[in-house]
């Protein structure tokens, strides 16, 4: 079945959460393309949070199409516990606001990653500005 | 770690190229193809492949973690606004600038004319006395 596109969701849209490993690989992957020494410097065992946020971003990417032109107009950060390597972390996804300006559908999106026990590591919110009377509608 | 209001706490450069956009397409899975097909963003809006966000975000995280420590990645808060295509070929500087209050900082990642493309406001929360609590070294 094909991918919805992100301008068809509604408010109030909940992505299904997508459970992650932060294992070895990917995290050392990760910091090489960021190229990030300092994370590992402070503690070797640490997850950048940008890293566990993408991964939310991911999850939402795996369950809805982006619109060509799409742009990532802002983006809010809170780190709540420090990720490390090993965790399987669950990252979640919710369309909080929609509405349309100059020609811009404006999505809000609430991003949220909990480790095993639930407990949140980093949250966050997007907006996401999508070409209106785009494919989706 | 402390500064007069405006004062460059942490400076790093950062060069981007394409292989870096494929890179951190491949571990992020965000392969929009604006940000790694060619001629698809050619005939973009933008006229070329950009960075993703969450690329420069992740760039001045970093900077943030040479500033404040692990103080920052464990209880750190950010605003940020992409104000302009980060493309390849840039040479890209990430500032981190003394804000009003100990624990309050702008960070800006601009381009080799000092275009700003991304601004962020960071914050760090107070200690229980009310007092920030001591911040990292920076390693560069």
């Amino acid at each position: 079945m094909p991918l919805p596109s992100l301008d068809q969701l509604p408010r109030g849209h909940r992505f299904a959460p997508t459970a992650y490993p932060l294992d070895e690989a990917w995290v050392e992957a990760y910091l090489q393309a960021v190229e990030d020494a300092t994370t590992p410097a402070l503690a070797p065992q640490a997850v950048p949070p940008v890293a566990v946020l993408a991964l939310a971003v991911r999850a939402l990417l795996e369950q809805a199409r982006l619109p060509p032109g799409s742009l990532h107009l802002s983006q809010e950060l809170t780190c709540h516990r420090l990720p490390h390597r090993g965790q399987t972390v669950t990252a979640q996804a919710t369309i909080v606001s929609r509405g349309e300006r100059q020609g811009w559908l404006l999505l809000g999106i609430e991003l949220l990653v909990e480790g095993e026990g639930g407990e949140p590591l980093v949250s966050g919110r997007a907006t996401l500005g999508l070409p209106a009377g785009g494919e989706g509608r | 770690m402390r500064g007069e209001e405006g004062a460059v706490l942490v400076q790093l450069q950062r060069p981007l190229d394409q292989a870096r956009i494929d890179r951190y397409a491949q571990v992020s899975g965000d392969r929009n193809p604006l940000h790694v097909d060619p001629a698809f963003a050619a005939a973009s809006q933008f006229g070329g492949t950009v960075a993703h966000g969450l690329l420069l975000l992740a760039y001045a995280s970093e900077a943030l973690a040479r500033a404040w420590g692990l103080r920052w990645l464990e209880s750190g808060r950010l605003r940020a606004r992409f104000r302009a295509p980060a493309r390849p070929g840039q040479l890209l500087t990430v500032r981190v600038l003394a804000a009003q209050g100990a624990t309050a900082a702008l960070v800006q990642v601009l381009d080799q004319g000092g275009q700003v493309l991304l601004s962020a406001e960071a914050q760090l929360p107070l200690a229980p006395s009310g007092h920030p609590q001591k911040g990292g070294d920076s390693p560069g």
